[in-house]
């Protein structure tokens, strides 16, 4: 196990290598410049020459990278270039805040959507099974820029129960900041509800078909039972795969519902730094955005390695 | 009837203290040719005091003078935080790097200005009181406020006043626009309250240009001033009616009231500023009542708070607009007598209701706004014209006449200029639309080569691009008309148009500013280089709760009076 876990990372720092230099190099066919993103369009040139010179944005991107990454070796991660500030000091709170965010939207979307696909799965081709089905799918065809808007209208704007940014207070306490997390969770749960629980319930279709289920069944064990101990356990497995890339997707892409509840997390502060071509911020947020993903989707496997045996055995053998 | 008294103060004052711009107003009010609002707005300009503007008044037989500073209306109740929603800064909130709405607006908080374009087009002192331009209006002596203090404490003064107009003009990548009128060399101090301005050029109205419409232009200690890029870092130290407390890049910030200001203790203990992505959010937040004031929105984003008791909805006038360049020099768009066929398709006052839902004013092909004092009204309005337009095409050959319209994914500009596209399709005119990424339609094309030969937004045949509101057509003229204009997307050359700019820009007196507006106007329907076809109100909403708040055309959020019921 433990080779297996050291030959992931090297694998891991291999691909955040080339993600950075796929970041730098995807830059050089962007259109816009630092300078005149800060000046904006009616700067002179001349201003905009002096300043991409202050910020060392004229130089070649290869000269930048090299710059960059000398300094990220030494645990700098580089100085925003329009901000004027180190990038971790823009990332950390982002990161942070992105990180409250998913972790409300987990405990909400997760076992709500696995509960529905339980659900749909065990009563399979009835009402209750299409319902889910259809609303779950309606639901992620949506976009969340149209569930978040509406959630906001109804729960902020007429009902007046939740805030509408979800920007709190300075000093908030926890519970201050669950509430102001609540709709963006909810719009996000609305996103990924109908995936979850699609996936959960073909498994759960799959599983309770299996001769293991039969067995159980003709064994005498109660459905209950049966569904407790065999069924789901089996079932849950592809569940925690699609899970473990939500998270990777709930920390460091939510540009839209972030924008939209006008939230400070890690995607649109990426997001803003492609724009405007801030390329130590930028590499800087998809490098951490990309170790949460290799870290999350590193830790499913692990997890599926020990709910399943098969994978365990095989991995020895 | 005057009093010997009054008499003899004019007299006194005409033969000691006015120069000649100041007797050519006088003269100019007492022989008609302006009326008393005019005459307020240039006396105000020209540095004359309130007091000595209401004696000329009565000297013409007109009321006193009407008090030039804001002044706050109905009861005005002590105390509470009123919460803010802005547009989240894009750049640094440093003054000599602003350019964006939200950025400007967040500094006009705790930072201020020498002069203040008032939402009349009034250039009234500000930090500084008074001032006096020579006879040729090349060198301007501006006398600065007593007593006003910085958010540290120190006590403003011309020291301070030439620091930070240094910073703006000697600055290399500085984007403030006061550089092609003055140099570092041209600004100094000649007493401890006395700042002295030798400009390039003459510039008869060079008070307004060192007003908030030159957003960068803020007044910082010297300290500040000598270390560009310090001043969010030092806690923007400025002069304004609230100070910061704590900011927080992009979410949020917080402002106490400023005890010492100099304009009398405002009445708001705080501010609260709510930065927000986009104005969707902010409509929503102030709906709910998570904001109290947002600053500016769109007209259809401000719709549902027009006529609703809850809140209030402002509209003020600007002369902020959309420039529909096309190519004078070379292409399709070459004869004037095209161009003037395009500008005659389009129904000015339809377009403004359908996109602007009517808040604006419609334009006349050219930038003077009819707020500007210096606009000659007599100046015959365009209107739609498509029989007149096809004539014109046919005899310019250009019967079938197709272009590109070039613009970007930005406010009004797509709406807009698919009305262009309609309007001209009734003349048989086809227009495609290339509708751009602000990135790509403000860089140069292919990235890195020469600026002003290939960026689309001054290269195209047809472009559609926003200019901001501002006290006086200078900038317009200098950049976007004038055939040296770094902004001139039409590529217009006219000498003779040069020639009256020129004469424009130089002179003080108003009846030579008109007589020449009046003049480049007509070249301009003439030859049409650029369709103005409609100019923008400011637009903004707030709570019915806040009191007194006057909105200001640049995106300045002025709390000073502000109140909350």
């Amino acid at each position: 196990m433990a080779r297996y876990i050291l030959k992931r990372i090297g694998l891991a720092l291999i691909t955040l290598v080339l993600l950075s230099m796929i970041v730098f190099a995807v830059s050089t066919i962007l259109p816009g410049n630092v300078g005149r993103s800060v000046l904006g369009p009616f700067a002179t040139q001349e201003s905009v020459d002096a300043l991409n010179e202050q910020l060392g944005a004229n130089r070649s991107v290869f000269v930048q990278y090299q710059d960059w990454a000398s300094g990220l070796v030494q645990g700098d991660l580089g100085t925003s270039l329009t901000k004027n500030v180190p990038a971790w000091d823009l990332l950390g709170p982002a990161l942070s805040n992105s990180f409250k965010l998913a972790i409300v939207a987990f405990l909400i979307c997760v076992p709500l959507s696995i509960l529905g696909g339980i659900i749909a799965g065990l009563r399979y081709g009835k009402a209750t099974d299409k319902s889910i089905t259809i609303a779950g799918l309606s639901f992620s065809a949506m976009p969340e820029f149209v569930t978040g808007i509406f959630l906001i209208l109804v729960f902020a704007v007429w009902l007046g129960w939740l805030p509408v940014t979800a920007q709190w207070e300075q000093g908030a306490g926890v519970a201050t900041q669950f509430k102001y997390l609540l709709l963006p969770a909810f719009t996000l749960t609305l996103v990924l509800f109908g995936y979850i629980a699609r996936i959960t319930r073909a498994s759960m279709i799959e599983a309770l078909d299996s001769d293991y289920a039969r067995t159980a069944h003709l064994k005498g064990l109660p459905a209950s039972v049966v569904v407790r101990r065999h069924v789901l356990r089996n079932a849950l497995l592809p569940t925690i795969a699609v899970v473990a890339v939500q998270i990777g997707y709930l920390v460091g892409g939510l540009v839209v519902v972030e924008v939209l509840f006008n939230y400070q997390g890690i995607g649109s502060l990426i997001y803003e730094a492609a724009r405007q071509k801030d390329l130590p911020l930028l590499t800087a947020g998809v490098l951490v955005v990309g170790i949460v993903y290799l870290t999350v989707t590193l830790v499913a496997d692990l997890l599926y390695a020990v709910l399943n045996p098969r994978i365990r055995f095989g991995s020895t053998e | 009837m005057l009093d010997r008294e009054t008499t003899r103060r004019i007299e006194q004052y005409r033969r000691n203290e006015a120069g000649p711009i100041e007797n050519n107003l006088i003269d100019e009010l007492v022989a008609g040719e302006m009326d008393r609002t005019e005459f307020l707005r240039r006396g105000a300009m020209f540095g004359l005091s309130a007091g000595m503007l209401g004696t000329l008044l009565a000297y013409v037989g007109e009321a006193g003078a009407a008090p030039l500073a804001q002044t706050s209306r109905g009861a005005v109740k002590a105390g509470g935080t009123i919460k803010v929603g802005l547009a989240a800064p894009a750049g640094p909130v440093e003054p000599y790097l602003l350019n964006d709405g939200g950025a400007l607006a967040f500094a006009g908080i705790p930072g201020e200005y020498l002069t203040f374009t008032n939402p009349q087009g009034v250039c009234v002192p500000w930090l500084a009181t008074s001032w006096k331009p020579n006879k040729d209006a090349t060198v301007w002596t501006f006398q600065l406020r007593k007593g006003v203090k910085f958010h540290n404490g120190q006590t403003m003064t011309s020291k301070d006043v030439v620091a930070s107009m240094k910073q703006y003009v000697g600055n290399k990548s500085s984007n403030a626009g006061l550089s092609p009128y003055f140099d570092a060399a041209g600004v100094s101090a000649a007493g401890p309250y006395t700042v002295v301005f030798k400009l390039k050029s003459a510039i008869g109205v060079f008070p307004y240009l060192l007003s908030q419409t030159t957003y960068q232009a803020i007044i910082q200690p010297a300290s500040f001033a000598a270390k560009p890029g310090e001043w969010v870092k030092g806690g923007m130290i400025g002069t304004g009616p609230f100070k910061l407390k704590d900011y927080q890049e992009k979410r949020s910030a917080q402002l106490v009231r400023n005890d010492a200001y100099w304009g009398g203790k405002p009445p708001l203990d705080g501010v609260n500023v709510t930065f927000f992505a986009i104005n969707s959010a902010l409509v929503l937040a102030l709906r709910a009542g998570q904001v109290d004031l947002a600053m500016q929105l769109s007209p259809q984003e401000a719709q549902p708070f027009k006529g609703n008791s809850k809140f209030t909805y402002y509209a003020l006038p600007t002369a902020a607009h959309r420039q529909f360049c096309m190519r004078s020099d070379e292409g399709v768009l070459k004869d004037p007598r095209v161009r003037r066929a395009i500008a005659l398709t389009i129904n000015r006052p339809q377009q403004l209701a359908k996109i602007m839902l009517g808040a604006g004013q419609v334009g006349n092909d050219n930038p003077f706004w009819r707020g500007f004092q210096s606009t000659d009204r007599s100046i015959k309005q365009r209107t739609q014209d498509v029989t007149l337009a096809k004539e014109l095409l046919k005899a310019a050959g250009a019967e079938n006449l197709k272009f590109t319209l070039t613009t970007w994914n930005f406010l009004d500009h797509a709406d807009h200029a698919a009305s262009i596209q309609a309007y001209a399709r009734d003349a048989g005119i086809t227009v495609n639309l290339e509708i751009m990424d602000g990135s790509k339609y403000y860089d140069s094309e292919p990235a890195g080569a020469d600026y002003a030969s290939t960026t689309p937004w001054l290269n195209r045949t047809a472009t559609l691009t926003e200019y901001g509101a501002r006290g006086v057509p200078n900038v317009y003229l200098t950049r976007c008309y004038m055939s040296t204009g770094d902004w001139n997307a039409s590529h217009y050359k006219n000498t003779e148009f040069d020639s009256l700019a020129k004469t424009y820009l130089g002179a003080p007196e108003l009846a030579a500013q008109r007589k020449a507006t009046k003049r480049m106007a007509g070249l301009l329907l003439r030859d049409t280089p650029v369709v103005t076809d409609y100019f923008i109100s400011y637009v903004t909403a707030s709570s019915s709760k806040v009191k007194n708040y006057v909105p200001e055309g640049i995106s300045h959020v002025r709390l000073a009076k502000v109140s909350l019921a």
